[in-house]
């Protein structure tokens, strides 16, 4: 895989799902919710795709969702209505951070982390993102991924991207 | 060709000390707590009854509008908004609306990373600037203690049980959230400024969910790339304004990050002591209330300091602020997922 995109370029790219019966795999602390596993997976997926090199501290990860974890915000709310226990998990889970967290040590990307809901096209707005960080000097690399659990129709995307002339 | 300047040329925050900065100012410096029971919402069965708040039941949008407009008055067409608030389904409509009563030129985006959703923010608004992107970007953050997050917060044994949050101190119990809301502009160019944006920078630490490294190294290096970015070295720097949550992970990571800095010798203070943690909002109200530091010459009190821990080995500014003229003042946050974030600040 290999597009232009302004002043990056895209070198490795996954999604969710890939087939009818595409499934995704738990990760360890995360609970009630797809949404984190669903973002590692996708983010797995490319980084495995992916056999070049990058520089680990270069390496930012960009993660665009227009509705966030929904599902993670419904239960805590319910519980808080009813009286219910908030499962301690969910405090770790309670913003997008911390399933970057989770990729940011398992690829050992010790760039930027900006998490954003994009008003726009999520992918489009990830990427400009990616773009400011390469500007500012902040990155050289970017993993962009969007993830969206609204609607019961689980989707994600995730591409590697190089500034233009690192690539 | 070199980057442009970026400056600040207007900052508001409204805080649990009121909807201007006279109190923040006045008493939040001098290190008096703002925190007290909460009564916007049931807090039974919780392990802690305290946050900073306004009074009554504020709505985000009117609180986001109202910095807003107190910080740009000019042309809302001709400025973009970044905006940073916690993550949520309802953030595009919250987007709309903001723009609709503020007249901005649109808001791309919603920074949602925790606690330097607002703060990146800054980053990539000054970058637009420095790049000659945008020859203006107003910055807007907010975040109101409401009952889903303190029930979280609690169920992660985070919140202080003794209603103080005590940053650096042995005895700390850990942090208390506070209402925050904030707006800065920054601009290209300005007749006034308040003060100047002369670095910013990001960086991760790759190492867990939650945690910080314990090393601080990735913040470290934000607080490093912010100082090449401005072309100075630590000894210029006469104030940091710590992260300093009163947790005991954060509390060490950032010391030990201060220290890999060089700047465990320069006088410290965490605001968050007086005004809670503004989550998404706090690394905004905190450059707000460092550019009050640099301003008016006096650094904050680092409130409800009981004793030295020997693993926050600081230069921390406790029971009155210190009168010192400095010309550049450091901010800096840190986030679930090894978030990291620095914004070094100078004198107009």
């Amino acid at each position: 895989m290999s597009a232009t995109v302004e002043a990056s370029v895209v070198v490795a790219g996954a999604s969710w799902p890939e087939s009818d019966v595409d499934t995704i795999t738990p990760v360890t602390g995360f609970v009630v919710s797809t949404f984190n596993p669903l973002v590692a997976e996708v983010a797995n997926r490319c980084m495995s795709g992916y056999d070049g090199e990058i520089v680990p501290e270069r390496t930012a990860i960009v993660l665009a969702s227009v509705n966030g974890d929904v599902t993670s915000a419904d239960a805590v709310a319910d519980a808080v209505a009813t009286g219910a226990r908030v499962a301690p998990l969910l405090f770790f889970q309670s913003n997008p951070n911390a399933v970057l967290g989770h990729i940011a040590a398992r690829w050992g990307l010790a760039g930027p982390v900006v998490c954003t809901s994009p008003t726009g096209d999520p992918m489009a707005d990830a990427v400009v993102c990616a773009e400011l960080l390469f500007a500012a000097g902040e990155a050289d690399a970017a993993l962009v991924i969007t993830a969206e659990v609204a609607g019961g129709s689980d989707r994600a995307e995730a591409v590697l991207v190089m500034a233009r002339e690192r690539a | 060709m070199a980057d442009r300047p970026v400056l600040i040329t207007a900052v508001a925050a409204r805080t649990a000390f009121g909807r201007d900065g006279t109190r923040l100012r006045a008493e939040g410096f001098a290190g008096v707590p703002a925190f007290g029971p909460v009564t916007r919402f049931d807090t039974e069965g919780r392990r802690t009854r305290h946050a900073a708040t306004l009074p009554g039941a504020p709505a985000l949008v009117d609180e986001l509008v109202g910095v807003i407009n107190e910080v740009y008055t000019g042309p809302g067409s001709t400025v973009p908004l970044l905006l940073a608030v916690h993550a949520d389904a309802g953030n595009q409509a919250l987007a709309a609306e903001v723009a609709a009563r503020t007249g901005v030129l649109g808001v791309s985006r919603v920074y949602t990373g925790a606690c330097v959703a607002a703060t990146s923010a800054v980053a990539d608004a000054a970058t637009m600037i420095a790049t000659g992107r945008a020859e203006r970007v107003l910055v807007a953050a907010g975040y109101l203690v409401e009952p889903s997050t303190f029930a979280l917060f609690d169920a992660g044994r985070a919140l202080a049980r003794d209603g103080r949050v005590r940053p650096f101190s042995a005895g700390r119990q850990g942090m208390l959230l506070g209402d925050g809301v904030a707006a800065v502009l920054l601009e290209s160019s300005g007749s006034n400024p308040v003060a100047r944006l002369v670095g910013w920078s990001r960086a991760g630490d790759a190492y867990h969910v939650c945690k910080p490294r314990p090393d601080g190294k990735g913040l470290a290096r934000a607080i490093a790339g912010a100082l090449d970015r401005a072309d100075l070295s630590t000894s210029d720097i006469g104030y940091v304004n710590a992260n300093g949550t009163g947790t005991e992970f954060n509390d060490a990571a950032e010391v030990a990050a201060l220290r890999l800095a060089g700047l465990d010798r320069v006088p410290v203070s965490s605001t968050k002591s007086v005004h809670g943690h503004a989550l998404e909002a706090s690394g905004l109200v905190e450059l707000v209330a460092t550019v009050q530091a640099l301003n008016s010459g006096a650094l904050p009190v680092n409130s409800g300091y009981l004793g030295a821990d020997p693993a926050c080995d600081l230069d921390l500014v406790v029971d009155v602020p210190r009168r010192a003229h400095i010309e550049y003042a450091l901010t800096v946050n840190a986030a679930f997922g090894g978030a990291n974030t620095a914004l070094l600040v100078g004198a107009a």
